[in-house]
């Protein structure tokens, strides 16, 4: 098909339950904002080319239920994420308390390289603010993370906040912090790239040598 | 006077001839004058018979006969008494003669008086005529004198205003003439087409008969130009008519032509602006789309435009397209209905004729022309639409730009009757394009998402089916799930109506004069649902389940116990529902295309090909990944149907990813992530149950829709439908048994078990009181994998359907491993095989309580197997004929066990190795 691509980044959207994950996403990828979605269940999925320092990259982004009980079932798409968008609800505390669970959970699942930005949504319900900025940006420097305050309603910084991350991961791939040929990376070479990482090998199947006829 | 004269003149002549003609009757042969009554009267006898005497000759005028010549040559010459006789006789004739006319004339006098005297009268009367007209002439005479001359002088006088007047008209007349082009600019001003024309005509008339004057000649060319010009300018309003039609303007320009003579030429420019509008306004839709559209032809320009704007842009060039489109109607309305008002009866008068024949030409040309702008317009969007790039749009994009050209396809059917085939045709490829891609994509997301999956259950409420999905809303009236018998409140017809009674009262609406509303205006509405769109009815609350249902579907399916209740036994729970994310995200798949499919009815096969090609994949990868490492050989394992359903979805896909081969699509790569090694998980028995159970709980709710699916192809198409029911999904139960084998053929070491089966002394004399120690050995390794299997039920709700199906996976596993140890012996007694039956009695008791099968499947393999050892000769060798299912390594050594006899084992042998051969 016509996209091509040279890098493919595989992302994440973590955070707890209606700080706007999906509509996060949704706002990236040109969907129409819903005033009530509804929940996430287990992952959802988007993809989407953007041009990062004149490099076209594939973004391909897991949206994941905020939920506890998915816990188990999103679990699985952590795996090899390069990048994270780690959400909280600016109108939320409680949203913002457990974000030291949600960004444990990432480092340990997902690549501990991976690079985190820590989203303040809801910008634009400031009259219900819970949470300051300088507040989150200070837990942003403690735990090395960047850090965005985004509304997916108005859509402002929502573009930004992809970006911005893909930028940095882009960085550390030219610096040579990350090896996108290192499996687990998150980051594969696209169509667009002379080096296309070759598919791994299936394990071959060879039917059975046991003694049992069956 | 005169006439009484005439008379008596008539009188004089007449009376001569008839006193002649009395005479010449009585005597024809007598000279004439001699009347023998007359002699009688007035004459003797003598006198008579001298006047008969007389010679005729003498008779003859004078002037023809010389008398005295006559007497002399007739004169005797003999002698003198001759001629005395002659003289005498001669003179007696003349006397007599003479005293005959003398007597006649005295006869006549009085006659001859009378008629002098009438004569003398008409003289008389004759003179007083002439003076009186000579009195007459003298008083004429005088009247003339007076009377003439002064009225010459008036006439002249008058003829001369006439003249100076004529010159005082031209003279207006070259005024007026030098006026005309700023009158005319007026009239045009005022829309008085008809009478500028009017005006320049007649001025021209005037200018014509005129020519005598020397500034006439340039007027007239100036008369021209303006005549010229003010045809340029009607020819202008004509072509504004092309975009908004108005009766006043049309019906003034109708009558300027009219005037011109030109109705018949001024229609045939209409079409050509009509031609020239659809141009224009199409590029004036995209022109504002294209950066810099100078010199480019219109498809450039629509290919210029950036995708995100084509909708709009469509949108636009639509609702300009269907102003051309409403002016031309209510031209041809307006025809019609003059047509009416103004037709004229049949008649034989030329000048009517013709007037008809123009009439009819017209009215074909109208009829002609809305089928001819009609496809220029359809050409227009189908460029615009060939050159846009359809197939990539977002799917609301998609589906907003088929509601405008089904809206276009409706407009169309008012306009002029057409059914619009080669847009639909176009949208139809159109849309297969579209979905094709879609699905594409759908696909790649769905290898990523079976990639990814980490096969955990999902929580989802025992009760969750596809309606449960926001997805399938929409479908809730079609789709019953309550009744067992049938799931189907059919509706027959579907979606499919898509052009309704309504919808074409509700386009003609639009066509109407006064307004300026489109049809297309509703697209501009940001909050338009695709339901607006394609005319659908609203979604109805369904009447029969309002009880509980609006409730249910506001609440969240998934389940709100964030753990699984662990005390509940398995063998309880009927209702497990287990899915992953990805059955969840292929499910909300499938409810797009159905989505897809309601605005498209007409390729509801295709996307239900699609739809099931989504569960093909869910299907084959989850054999792919969950058999990979099957030890133990395949051929029982697999049903033909199973077999040949793999089989055909193999054949679509790319499973040497390769990425060359075109149309297939590529295998997925098998996740690392599994673990597959660890005993402790039943080599990922939970993964696998369930990726086997989502895959048949996908199958479910793909049953659910087949009623509703078979009601949305076409009658003929349903055979598919049907098809992919009984050959794939009433086939997906039996991917449990490849798949939990996998796990079960681990359940017990088979190496190690063997080992231990041919410690065991078959050759006994005695039969055993106790089973052998490997029977423990293997009781052990089951009531472990019970355990674990517990474990399991932890992390998976199972309910007694897999929990069976496992434990028969075990179950055969175990009759083979049994089987294939007996097989081991090489010696072995009567009393080995009753130990052999103890063995696996002992096995199988113990087995039966453990899983709680009822009785555990597959005993007969291993128990006919160690039976065949009584049979005699005959019926050993049928065993060995029908017992495919045994492998000939296990019936050499029943062979080799059974017979003593040296000959018959030999036999039974050739038996055995011909049965390859004969298979
Ligand atoms: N005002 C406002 N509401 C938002 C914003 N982002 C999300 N929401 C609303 O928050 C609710 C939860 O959003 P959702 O995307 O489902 O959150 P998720 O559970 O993290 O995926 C929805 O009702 C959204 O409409 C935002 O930036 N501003
Ligand atoms: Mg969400």
């Amino acid at each position: 098909m016509s996209e091509s691509y040279e890098y493919l980044f595989k992302f994440l959207v973590i955070g707890s339950a209606g700080t706007g994950k999906s509509s996060l996403l949704n706002n990236f990828i040109g969907n129409k904002f819903k005033e009530d979605r509804c929940h996430t269940i287990g992952v959802e999925f988007g993809s989407k080319i953007v041009n990062i320092g004149g490099k076209s990259t594939k973004l391909q982004i897991w949206d994941t239920a905020g939920q506890e009980r998915f816990r188990s079932v999103t679990r699985s798409y952590y795996r090899g994420a390069a990048g994270a968008l780690l959400v909280y609800d600016i109108t939320s505390r409680d949203s913002f308390n457990a974000l030291s669970n949600w960004l444990r959970d990432a480092r340990t699942l997902a690549s501990p390289n991976i690079v985190i930005l820590l989203v303040g949504n809801k910008k634009d319900m400031e009259e219900s603010r819970e949470v300051t900025f300088t507040e989150a940006s200070q837990f942003a420097q403690e735990n090395e993370l960047m850090f965005l305050e985004t509304s997916a309603k108005t859509g402002e910084n929502v573009e930004e906040a992809f970006l911005k991350c893909s930028k940095t991961i882009l960085a550390k791939i030219e610096t040579g912090e990350l090896d996108p040929e290192r499996i687990g990376s998150g980051i594969q070479y696209g169509t667009g790239t002379s080096k296309r990482l070759s598919a791994p090998k299936k394990p071959a199947r060879s039917p059975s040598d046991c003694a049992c006829h069956v | 006077m005169q006439s009484d004269f005439v008379n008596n003149s008539a009188n004089i002549s007449l009376q001569l001839p008839t006193m002649l003609s009395e005479e010449g009757m009585e005597n024809r042969r007598g000279p004439p004058g001699v009347n023998s009554r007359s002699l009688s009267i007035a004459h003797s006898a003598a006198d008579l018979e001298v006047l008969r005497e007389i010679e005729n000759v003498y008779f003859h005028p004078p002037s023809e006969f010389d008398a005295g010549r006559y007497v002399l040559e007739h004169a005797p010459a003999s002698s003198c008494d001759d001629i005395e006789r002659m003289f005498a006789k001669l003179k007696r004739q003349q006397q007599v003669v003479s005293g005959k006319a003398l007597h006649l004339i005295s006869q006549q006098r009085d006659t001859c008086d009378r008629e002098f005297k009438e004569i003398q009268n008409i003289r008389e009367q004759l003179s007083t005529t002439l003076q009186t007209c000579q009195r007459a002439r003298v008083q004429l005479r005088a009247a003339s004198n007076h009377l003439t001359i002064s009225t010459f002088v008036i006439l002249a006088n008058f003829r001369k205003r006439q003249i100076i007047r004529s010159v005082l008209k031209s003279l207006e007349l070259l005024r007026s003439l030098r006026s005309v082009e700023k009158d005319v600019a007026e009239l045009l001003l005022k829309k008085e087409y008809f009478e500028a024309i009017e005006l320049i005509l007649k001025s021209k008339k005037a200018a014509s008969s005129h020519k005598e004057y020397t500034c006439i000649a340039d007027l007239a060319t100036r008369l021209q130009d303006t005549l010229d010009m003010t045809e340029e300018k009607l020819d202008s309003v004509l072509a504004s008519i092309c975009y908004n039609f108005d009766e006043n303007t049309f019906r003034k320009l109708r009558k300027a032509y009219a005037l011109l003579g030109k109705t018949q030429a001024a229609m045939e420019q209409l079409h050509m602006h009509y031609s020239s509008a659809v141009n224009e306004s199409s590029i004036e839709a995209v022109k504002n789309y294209v950066g810099d559209c100078t010199d480019m032809k219109f498809q450039e320009m629509c290919q210029s435009v950036q995708a995100n704007k084509a909708p709009i842009c469509l949108l636009n060039l639509c609702e300009n397209l269907f102003l051309i489109m409403r002016s031309y109607y209510l031209l041809v309305d307006w025809h019609s209905k003059h047509d009416e008002e103004e037709s004229i009866p049949i008649s034989s008068n030329v000048f009517e004729i013709e007037k008809n024949v123009s009439r009819e030409y017209i009215r074909q040309k109208l009829k002609a022309g809305l089928v001819r702008i009609w496809n220029d317009v359809q050409a227009k969007v189908s460029t615009f639409l060939k050159s846009s790039g359809l197939e990539e749009y977002p799917f609301e994009k998609f589906i907003q730009m088929l509601g405008v050209l089904r809206k276009l396809t409706q407009v169309a059917e008012v306009f002029c009757g057409d059914k619009s085939d080669l847009l639909q045709d176009f949208i139809k490829t159109q849309s297969v394009l579209y979905i094709k891609n879609y699905h594409r994509g759908r696909m790649e997301e769905l290898k990523l998402f079976l990639e990814n999956e980490g096969w955990e259950q999902c929580p989802v409420k025992s009760t969750f089916n596809l309606l449960y999905l926001q997805e399938f809303k929409q479908f809730k009236k079609y789709l019953n799930i309550r009744s067992d018998t049938s799931l189907l409140k059919t509706h027959s017809d579907g979606a499919s109506s898509v052009h309704s009674q309504e919808d074409s009262v509700y386009i003609a609406k639009y066509f109407k004069q006064n307004t300026n509303h489109t049809p297309f205006e509703i697209f501009r509405n940001e909050n338009i649902t695709n339901d607006d769109i394609f005319g659908l009815e609203p979604e109805l609350v369904s009447d029969d389940s309002e009880d509980d249902e609006p409730d249910e579907l506001k609440r969240d399916f998934v389940d709100e116990n964030d753990r699984l209740e662990p005390n509940e036994s398995p063998s309880k729970v009927k209702d497990s529902v287990i899915v992953t994310n990805t059955t969840l995200s292929v499910l909300r798949h499938c409810g797009q295309y159905l989505q897809i499919c309601r605005y498209l009815p007409q390729i509801s096969l295709e996307v239900v090909m699609l739809m099931n090609q989504l569960f093909d994949y869910y299907f084959f990868t989850v054999h792919l990944f969950f058999t990979a490492d099957l030890d133990v050989a395949s051929s029982t394992l697999y049903s033909s149907k199973l077999n040949s359903v793999l089989k055909r979805i193999k054949n679509n896909i790319d499973t040497e990813n390769s990425g060359v081969v075109d149309g297939k699509i590529p295998s997925p790569d098998p996740p690392q992530h599994l673990n597959f090694t660890s005993e402790e998980n039943l080599h990922g028995l939970s993964e696998r149950i369930v990726a086997v159970e989502s895959v048949i709980f996908l199958a479910k709710q793909y049953e659910i829709l087949q009623p509703y699916l078979e009601s949305i192809v076409a009658q003929h198409q349903r055979m598919i439908l049907e098809h992919f029911k009984d050959n794939t999904l009433a086939v997906v139960q039996d991917l449990r048994v490849p798949v939990y084998m996998c796990s079960a053929s681990k359940s017990v070491d088979a190496r190690t078990a063997l080992i231990a089966m041919s410690q065991v002394k078959w050759d006994v004399k005695n039969v055993a009181v106790e089973h052998s120690a490997y029977v423990d050995m293997i009781i052990r390794k089951i009531q472990v994998f019970a355990l674990r299997l517990e474990n399991v039920s932890n992390k998976v709700t199972l309910n007694i359907e897999v929990l069976n199906s496992i434990w028969s996976m075990v179950s055969k596993f175990i009759v083979h491993l049994l089987v294939e140890g007996f097989s081991n012996a090489t010696k072995c007694s009567n009393g080995g095989r009753g130990l052999m039956q103890l063995d696996y009695r002992q096995l199988f008791l113990k087995l039966e309580k453990i899983s709680g099968l009822k009785p555990v499947p597959f005993q007969d393999y291993v128990d006919k197997y160690v039976k065949a050892y009584y049979l005699p000769r005959k019926g050993l060798e049928d065993f060995v004929l029908e017992r495919v299912e045994y492998s000939n390594k296990h019936l050499m050594a029943l062979v080799t066990c059974a017979c003593e006899n040296k000959k018959d084992r030999q036999a039974l042998s050739v038996i055995i190795e011909g049965r390859d051969a004969a298979v």
